[in-house]
């Protein structure tokens, strides 16, 4: 099967059920999703197909055949990416940092959809569980890549 | 940051999705080896631990700085940490401290957790974990005198160099300096002079003053922020080796428990990707080319299991009873006959008990808890040519793993090569605990294919065999006078420690972790009886972010507020008067109730219509001590936490934002405990095997945290546990304030609240 | 109260005591007479065939027990009983069963003392059985099931309604007489999944309405009840005849052959009650059985009349106005991941929601229930699923999951009808999680 990721496209030998995560991190070497739960409850999979976020612990391989996947490794590559990681670093969110890379992916989605979102918006696209409990980090990071200085912390 | 360490991207190593060889680009740069182009000091770092061995007799931990210590060409310092890096700061600290005397920006620091050896027995000078927030508090100062020792090192080596005393000299960040003739060498370019001198000295060498400390006390940003928030950062779950195949495993639904026989396993050896199938102790395992293909395959092999017979006693393990559950443990707890074994006791509790008016009484009870971190466990083994065996597994304490995995492979230490990724949460659940490590399984399938194999845990055989926080019953009571002041208070918790639980129950000795929350308290009631009656659990029990202190300061601040309410006090007033002769907390309870406005209890109406209560907590954890008050309103059922405010007296401090990162990192998993979470096993097995029936913090349910620092100069506290045993209480009590109910037990999920 | 019970007792007595032979005869049987001869490997086989078709060990086995010992504890309003021992252990279980023995308890729900079988065992449909089938059956029984020395557990059912004998009136009342007679105008495979169905299948026992008799209200195609979808045990058994909605007319032969052979197809994976019995039975059938099966349930007609409007898809936008809906965020946080923001899931891996025969009929237990507890795990030919539905129970309150299901039921064309909390609150009560584990019952 034909997978493209990160704007590449990869021969994959695995079943069409495989999930995403798997084929990402063992077919193709990228760790930066990691496995938290395979049961899309925590988030830490968290990737963008065609822009939207998905836990690619539960996407079949092929769901996503013809369709453009994105994920931490490339987060760069993407404007809103760049400057959701810049906000990360500035407000030293992550602390074991497992979450993190689907945090950003979260926030990168998000900001990508709804460039000016409201707290509420935030409260419902920010649903990824961090088990060190950086969540007052992250908002104030989202605010402020959303150009909002709110003081959450 | 620098670019020594930076694992290449994946997107840009892998131009045709071949997996990357990282045991040569990333491991033996990363953690092992000596990285081409960068110059030594003294006999480099340990390539291996066989050097350090060599001279383990002779070591005094801590003070050989090339042992700790790369200082390279351009400039950067590679430092080895003591400590493994969870979360919780330690390699920033590290930095902070070792940069603050070497005199060295500790962002041109990439640090590392260091292998085993006996210089890194730091930890009271003797011993090496990362736990107990004993990091920083332990090692202070001897890793300023190792940052002193090498600026003294690199002042020796540019005294040769130019030609001058080394009285002349001084430093500047990241070189030595000659003022009278305006020259400057730059520590990189030293480096290679330094490598013959001898270390100082720990007498001679001088430690800052500091009052002229630039990084020490100061807001450093951490070192990590980066790799973490792109996806670089390896954890052990992330490692790779060449040729490495991946396995999984399914344990046996109770442990003690064998495998009998495997009836499909020629239908489950058929499957795709399979490369075998191998019966283990009390698990079966498949060892695939993928990991997903090894997940599904080891699911679907249906295994005929053993009840446990009596060899299961001498493994060290407990035999999981067919009918556990822990409904009926908690209510054993409670109804246990007996008066328990003092563990502390001032004046006459008994007697004062039972001679007065106003007696209150009470059962109390904490749940078992699961420590639930994001990454689950994995172990990466591989034997090597030469006999010896590389390790790649999350842990606290690599030496103690080492010396397990000596004595269970019979191989000599030295060739046990443990290495310590970054860990992806810990909360106390990468010690040594028996059955609950991949590595004697990893092992056994390196052993048994010949090939290094990558063993990851799913979510679902973490929850079945993760060590728990202990559960207990503590029986209270309480005596008031006639002011209503509490005058004796006697605890009788029904409980086994964590300590024992892990190391085996001495009845001639008390284990401290059992009651530490009980014990400990601060307030002047002149008559205490604090006491345990050990119960034996049939589970494996472990370590959890602040250990006795999680549950234990719950049970008595919580039972404080019914005395007070009893006496007719409020109770914050009434640990203030009880404070009244202890400056350090009555002052850090007050600039609790200051942050937060001024003490209110409530209930009372908020500005948004709802009704809200607050409620108070303190804790004196690991060194450090800690002041909370949360406020709290019922939303549709639900207990809604809006805001915390804690406040920490550490007694001096490295990093203020890390602790105050430490501080709401600490709330939110406080906040978890007392509003959600709660293992329960009926049957014999824990009811949840993931995140969906053992529900942990969700940002919906953050509040707004507010932490504040009072530094009292006193001795340095802990920083990374001690934030959390307040909470619960505090948020426990603001919810007996508002809805009348005594909460006598978490999680409060498990209560009704009329909406 | 008192005396009223007294009074039934009474006339119960006195009646009962006139029909005291009706009620405790033994039924005949075609083997009566008939002595044990050894059995041959492939009766055997055939029986074991027909054991799986009957899915027999769905009851009279537990995840914990042997094969066929029994142990299944079935909640009834009057109190629990048990299935019993049915390996061939001598003391016991049925091992000392004539074949006649053995016809009369699976065909008339008669033991050999004369006692009447509780209707949990679904005699009314074995009934229906070929003699060559139970032959072979008892075959299987008796020489391919290990013996198992378990006994029964008491049922905890209390006097009088314990009394067996009065199940006698009931069975000359509701259960038909005699095996499957074919339908000469109908070919020989509709004849053969007209048979399985009705017959070792027993598919009515689950998706046919009962009457407050507590019997099937049809029992083949002449009734128009006959699978018109059925609430039992927390689980609606949706309809399997031709309804738009909430039958099977949106799917295809192959498509019903693909979810009975692989438990899952484009419109529905297997959960419940009928992850169960796809575990445990139908995968286990041939192919030539399942298509025969498939074959007649395409034969059954629908009814407009109770099926309702044909549910079409209908994209979910605000400009529909469900997104602001209450329900719509904790669909987005933990409902959508899986089975699409689109609602339509992920290929045959993830079943939809949209136009899903749960998010549909008026009854909402099932989509309450898999809420709640999530389901077993789905098994085909040994393999464990790659998803599994999550329990919500212990995330989400009574008043959280009904506004989400009330949500997933009026998007995407979907017309099922709100849920209440109080809904939620009363399966909460009486349901527990599944197990996350896989379960395949072993028959041997």
């Amino acid at each position: 099967m034909q997978l493209q990721i990160n704007n590449k496209t990869h021969e994959v030998d695995a079943d069409g059920d495989t999930p995403l995560l798997w084929v990402i991190r063992d077919n193709l070497g990228m760790t930066g999703t990691k496995y938290g739960c395979g049961l899309a409850q925590c988030g830490a999979c968290s990737v963008l197909v065609d822009g939207e976020i998905v836990r690619s612990c539960v996407t079949p391989l092929d769901s996503v055949i013809g369709r453009s996947v994105t994920t931490i490794e490339a987060i760069e590559t993407d404007p809103v990416g760049k400057a959701v990681v810049a906000a990360w670093v500035n407000h030293q969110v992550p602390q074991c940092g497992y979450c993190q890379s689907g945090q950003v992916m979260a926030a990168t989605a998000l900001l990508k959809q709804t460039p000016n979102p409201t707290e509420d918006d935030i409260a419902a696209a920010m649903v990824n569980l961090c088990r060190c409990g950086t969540y007052n980090f992250i908002k104030t990071a989202v605010n402020e890549v959303a150009g909002r200085k709110e003081a959450s912390l | 940051m620098n670019e020594i360490l930076r694992h290449p991207s994946a997107e840009a190593e892998l131009p045709t999705g071949a997996p990357v060889n990282m045991s040569r680009r990333g491991f033996l740069l990363g953690s092992a080896g000596v990285a081409a182009g960068a110059l030594v000091i003294g006999f480099g770092l340990p390539v291996g631990t066989a050097r350090a061995q060599d001279a383990a007799a002779k070591v005094a931990p801590g003070t050989r700085v090339p042992a700790f210590l790369e200082i390279r060409p351009d400039n950067t310092a590679r430092l080895m940490s003591p400590f493994v890096e969870g979360g919780q700061g330690v390699f920033t600290a590290m930095a902070q401290i070792v940069g603050e005397e070497l005199d060295m920006d500790p962002q041109s620091f990439v640090v590392e957790n260091a292998p085993t050896g006996p210089d890194y027995l730091v930890v009271f000078g003797k011993m090496r974990i990362t736990g107990g927030s004993m990091s920083v508090r332990t090692s202070y100062d001897t890793m300023r005198h190792l940052g002193a020792s090498a600026r003294a090192m690199m002042i020796e080596a540019a005294a040769t160099r130019l030609g001058v005393p080394a009285a002349e000299l001084t430093t500047e960040p990241g070189q030595v300096v000659h003022a009278a003739s305006s020259r400057k060498v730059s520590y990189g370019e030293l480096a290679g002079d330094a490598l013959n001198l001898p270390v100082p000295a720990a007498d001679s060498v001088k430690l800052r003053d500091p009052s002229q400390f630039r990084w020490i006390g100061k807001p450093v940003k951490r070192l990590d922020m980066y790799d973490k928030s792109t996806g670089r950062a390896i954890y052990g779950i992330d490692t790779k080796v060449d040729g490495m195949l991946h396995a999984a495993v399914q344990h046996a639904p109770r442990l003690g428990m064998t495998v009998a026989s495997i009836r499909n396993e020629d239908v489950v050896k058929a499957m795709k990707g399979v490369h075998s199938v191998h019966k283990l102790d009390g698990a079966v395992a498949v060892v695939a080319e993928r990991w997903w293909n090894a997940k599904r395959a080891v699911e679907a092999l249906q295994v005929q299991w053993n009840e446990a017979g009596a060899e299961a006693k001498g493994k060290g393990i407990r035999v999981m009873p067919a009918d556990f559950s822990t409904a009926a443990f908690a209510d054993r707890l409670a109804k246990e006959p007996g008066a328990g074994k003092d563990a502390e006791k001032e004046g006459d509790a008994a007697g004062v008990l039972a001679s007065a008016k106003t007696v209150v009484s009470a059962t109390y009870h904490s749940q078992y808890l699961h420590h639930a971190q994001l990454e689950p466990p994995s172990t990466l083994a591989r034997f090597n040519d030469d006999g010896s065996l590389d390790l790649w597994m999350p842990n606290q304490a690599p030496e103690m793993f080492q010396a397990d995995i000596a004595k269970m492979t019979g191989l000599d230490a030295s060739k046990v090569n443990v290495h310590s990724p970054l860990l992806g949460g810990f909360f106390g659940r990468h010690f040594l605990y028996k059955s609950a490590n991949p590595y004697p399984q990893a092992i056994q399938l390196a052993k048994e294919t010949g090939k290094p194999i990558k063993l990851i845990w799913t979510r679902e055989e973490e929850f079945l065999r993760d060590p728990m926080r202990p559960m207990a019953a503590v029986r209270f009571r309480g005596a008031l006078d006639e002011t209503g002041m509490p005058i004796a208070i006697e605890a009788i918790s029904v409980c086994e420690g964590p300590t024992e639980g892990i190391s085996g129950h001495n009845p001639d000795k008390m284990d401290p972790t059992a009651l530490e929350g009980l014990t400990g308290k601060d307030y002047a009631i002149p008559n205490k009886r604090i006491a345990q009656l050990y119960v034996e659990n049939p589970t494996m029990l472990a370590y959890w972010r602040s250990v006795g202190n999680s549950m234990n300061d719950f049970l008595y601040e919580s039972f404080l507020d019914e005395l007070a309410d009893k006496g007719g006090q409020d109770p914050y007033e009434l640990r203030l008067k009880l404070l009244k002769d202890n400056p350090r907390l009555s002052n850090l309870l007050k600039a609790a109730g200051e942050m937060s406005g001024g003490w209110k209890r409530g209930p009372y109406t908020a500005a948004d219509g709802t009704r809200r209560a607050r409620g108070v907590g303190m804790a004196s954890p690991f060194g450090s001590y800690t002041a909370a008050i949360a406020e709290v309103s019922i939303k549709a059922g639900e207990i809604v936490v809006h805001e915390v405010w804690e406040a920490i007296d550490p007694g001096s401090i490295v990093n203020p934002a890390i602790i105050d990162a430490q501080i709401q990192s600490a709330v939110a998993l406080g906040l978890s405990q007392v509003l959600l979470e709660e293992a329960v096993y009926e049957k014999g097995v824990p009811v949840a095997r993931n995140y969906d029936l053992y529900p942990i913090l969700p940002p919906s349910r953050m509040p707004r945290v507010h932490a504040r620092i009072v530094e009292s100069g006193e001795k340095m506290g802990g920083i990374g546990e001690p934030g959390l045993p307040a909470i619960p209480p505090a948020v426990a009590n603001a919810v007996s304030t508002l809805t009348g109910q005594r909460i006598r037990s978490m999680p409060l999920s498990h209560y009704t609240f009329e909406a | 109260m008192k005396k009223f019970l007294l009074t039934l007792i009474a006339i119960i007595v006195i009646a009962g005591g006139g029909l005291f032979w009706f009620v405790t005869h033994k039924p005949g049987s075609p083997f009566d007479g008939e002595t044990a001869s050894a059995a041959p490997a492939d009766l055997v086989h055939r029986g074991e065939m027909v054991a799986r078709q009957a899915d027999c060990v769905a009851c009279h086995s537990t995840p914990d027990s042997k094969p066929f010992s029994g142990g299944l504890e079935m909640g009834t309003p009057l109190g629990s009983i048990f299935a019993t021992n049915i390996s061939p252990d001598k003391q016991t279980g049925i091992g000392n069963y004539t074949l006649a023995d053995f016809d009369r308890a699976v065909r008339h729900g008669v033991t050999p003392d004369g006692k009447r079988l509780y209707p949990a065992m679904p005699y009314p449909s074995y009934v229906k059985m070929t003699d060559d089938d139970i032959r072979a059956l008892y075959a299987f029984m008796m020489n391919g099931v290990q013996p198992q020395n378990v006994p029964n557990k008491p049922s905890g059912i209390e006097w009088p309604m314990n009394m067996r004998w009065p199940l006698a009136l009931w069975n000359a009342v509701f259960v038909p007489s005699g095996t499957y007679a074919a339908k000469p105008q109908q070919d020989e495979q509709w004849n053969r999944g007209a048979y399985l169905v009705q017959a070792a299948g027993h598919c009515g026992a689950c998706h046919t309405p009962r009457s407050v008799t507590m019997n099937e209200k049809a029992l083949d195609e002449g009734g128009t009840d006959f699978l018109a979808g059925a609430l039992l045990d927390g689980w609606y058994a949706p309809s399997l005849r031709q309804d738009h909605n909430t039958g099977l007319a949106r799917w295809s032969e192959d498509d019903i052959f693909a979810f009975l052979k692989n438990g899952r197809n484009k419109h529905a994976v297997v959960f419940g009650s009928m992850a169960e019995a796809y575990n445990n039975s139908t995968q286990f059938m041939t192919d030539d059985d399942l298509k025969a099966i498939s074959h007649y349930l395409k034969s059954l007609p629908g009814d407009p009349a109770r099926d309702g409007q044909p549910w079409a898809y209908v994209a979910a936008t605000s400009a529909t106005g469900n997104a602001g809906k209450p329900g719509a965020q904790t669909y987005a946080a933990k409902c959508g991941f899986c089975h699409g923001t689109d609602g339509r899931g992920k290929n045959e891996w993830i079943p939809p929601l949209a136009g899903a025969a749960s998010s549909l009929i008026s009854h909402s237990e099932s989509q309450v229930n898999v809420t709640l507890n999530g389901s077993a795990r789905v098994v085909t030919a040994d393999i464990p699923d790659a998803y599994r539905m999550p329990s919500f129970r212990e995330q989400l309150s009574d008043r959280q999951i009904a506004d989400v299901i009330s949500y997933v039921r009026s998007s995407w064309g979907n017309h099922g009808g709100p849920v209440t909390p109080e809904d939620v609150k009363a399966l909460r009560e009486h349901t527990d999680p599944a197990s996350s584990n896989p379960i395949v019952l072993q028959m041997r």
